[in-house]
């Protein structure tokens, strides 16, 4: 016997340890495809909330370089506005998902009109005199201060702005670094902060601590993969102009050599004006390749698409001493891509399967539907095919077998497979040819 | 008259090299690709070796372990349009690494050096 339940935990009945309900509530955010500052938000509506610890406000300061910055404030300005809150927020049927959205107008409201003030909030943490708040972030510790209008440790400007006496600093940190700090009070209620809620304010501030930080990493590495990719492509595009021009730059020095040679200069022009060609033609590939964005998926009949290509001059042109065998399911459902970027993906992979089958050698191309909902597009050649070390090799930027290919080819169409959310397989082995399958998501034709 | 094993699959930059070297009393056989070079090794002798890195099939390093498997003591020089592959583990069993230039002299230096004509 199984029994099965469902990934987020559902609603927790009253007798429920807070603990629980805390972690729920950060847990399920984090599962939901929310942004940064969202899951922030929840943090601080799960210390706010009637339902978390229960908190009257909560500010939130992240490090930023060397310095502590109030980023984000949560809370009701007066007691008037608190049980407007309060009440709206103990209505029945309220979710936890309607609470954030609620909280998300409250900041945007709160953002609104207290931005300057906060922006006055910023403290230096390497400052050997530092001042609560901030003190705790730069110590490490969490702080709780009470009477805070006689304690000289407590910033000035901090307390005219929150005017409480009593708050509660929770430094958030992640592998010993300080990656923000939480300062929560009861400013409307005035009930004092017991153990209990520093306990569970300091597993919300630790979940917070690390969320941050995972966060700050995920984005280090998505800007470290694009500088990768940049460095990459700089590389083989500073070879690819190179070559030509090395080229250019020889023979017409062999010009400048030996001027009065007019055979040798007719050739050596010949011979510039090629790779000059060949300039223009990486440029145009390059800029081709670089811009490709699909504006928007739509259903697309294969059928008079492969057939026109088939019909192509340039297809046509090289497939005098070879055979392309066109066959396409009866009535074929319609793939969700884009007509042209389709269109294209099929003549690169087309292309070179007639490049690489010897003459009198067959291409096959197939479409058909192995599974529900989804299209299958074949191309087989007839060419040497590839060891498992070729294969590792087709869909790396810039690898070539093709005296003036660019090796952008196949990266194109596994960017069109990827924009349309579809996949890309190959079957190659040395002496059996290499077959390219396309699986396109598809839908009926009677649902258009 | 010293020999030199080209591997280079640009037509038109084996041509001028060719030409260039020819010019400096070399005697230059062309081949264009890693496959064909070893097979150059292995029938012929060449004083020194040539070879561009990004080609058709197996690329230079490919080739230069393959040399070094069976002829250790012909020097070779790496010349390619790539920079970032200097610091490649393998170009080190080069005995030089030239970034193609319009200019052919690093090249004719370098290989004047290694045939120790200086």
């Amino acid at each position: 016997m199984i029994e099965s339940y469902h990934l987020q935990p559902l609603n927790f009945n009253p007798e429920t340890p807070k603990e629980l309900v805390l972690l729920s509530i950060i847990a399920q955010s984090f599962f939901q495809p929310f942004s940064v500052e969202d899951n922030l938000l929840v943090i601080l509506t799960a210390l706010t909330s009637g339902t978390g610890i229960g908190f009257n406000r909560a500010m939130l300061f992240l490090s930023e370089g060397e310095r502590l910055k109030a980023t984000m404030w949560l809370g009701p300005r007066s007691p008037e506005e608190a049980q407007a809150i309060w009440t709206m927020l103990s209505s029945p049927g309220l979710g936890y998902a309607e609470v954030v959205e609620h909280n998300r107008e409250l900041i945007a409201r709160t953002m609104e009109s207290l931005k300057p003030q906060l922006k006055l909030l910023n403290y230096p943490l390497e400052d050997d005199n530092l001042l609560l708040p901030a003190l705790a972030a730069g110590k490490k510790e969490i702080i709780l201060v009470k009477e805070a209008f006689s304690e000289p440790l407590v910033d000035r400007h901090f307390l005219d702005f929150v005017q409480v006496d009593s708050f509660l600093c929770l430094p958030l940190l992640a592998h010993n670094e300080i990656m923000g700090e939480i300062v929560v009070d009861n400013a409307i209620t005035r009930v004092p902060i017991n153990q209990r809620d520093i306990e569970l304010a300091s597993l919300c501030a630790l979940l917070a601590g690390n969320y941050i930080y995972t966060t700050n990493l995920y984005k280090k590495v998505v800007e470290m993969e694009k500088m990768a990719a940049l460095g990459e492509m700089a590389a083989f595009i500073s070879h690819q102009l190179r070559n030509p021009i090395v080229a250019i730059g020889g023979f017409t020095q062999q010009l400048l050599n030996n001027p009065c040679n007019p055979d040798r200069c007719h050739r050596n022009l010949g011979i510039i004006q090629e790779e000059i060609k060949h300039l223009e033609a990486i440029i145009y590939q390059l800029s081709h390749f670089l811009k490709i964005k699909i504006k928007e998926l739509v259903p697309v009949d294969i059928q008079p698409i492969l057939k026109g290509i088939v019909e192509r001059p340039d297809i046509k042109n090289k497939t005098q001493d070879k055979t392309v065998s066109l066959r396409i399911m009866d009535n074929p459902p319609l793939i969700i891509c884009d007509p042209v970027y389709f269109e294209e993906a099929i003549v690169n992979l087309l292309d070179n399967a007639l490049d690489v089958s010897p003459a009198g050698g067959k291409i096959y191309v197939r479409a058909c539907q192995t599974r529900k909902n989804w299209l299958t597009i074949l191309i087989k050649d007839s060419g040497p095919g590839l060891d498992e070390k070729g294969k590792e090799k087709l869909f790396s930027p810039f690898y070539t077998t093709k005296e003036n290919g660019l090796g952008l080819g196949l990266l194109f169409v596994k960017r069109v497979m990827e924009m349309c959310g579809g996949k890309i397989e190959v079957q190659s082995k040395p002496g059996h040819g290499t077959i390219f399958k396309l699986y396109f998501k598809a839908q009926e034709r009677s649902g258009i | 008259m010293k020999k030199i094993l080209l591997v280079e699959d640009e037509k038109s930059l084996s041509l001028l090299y060719q030409e260039e070297l020819a010019k400096e009393g070399y005697q230059v056989i062309v081949v264009y690709d890693a496959d064909s070079a070893m097979e150059k090794v292995r029938s012929e002798e060449f004083d020194l070796i040539i070879t561009d890195i990004r080609m058709p099939g197996k690329d230079g390093i490919e080739l230069i372990a393959s040399i070094m498997g069976s002829r250790k003591d012909i020097p070779i020089i790496i010349n390619t349009a790539y920079q970032s592959y200097k610091d490649d583990f393998m170009t080190w069993a080069a005995d030089a690494y030239i970034t193609k230039s319009s200019s052919l002299d690093e090249l004719k230096q370098t290989i004047k050096k290694l045939l120790k004509e200086n």
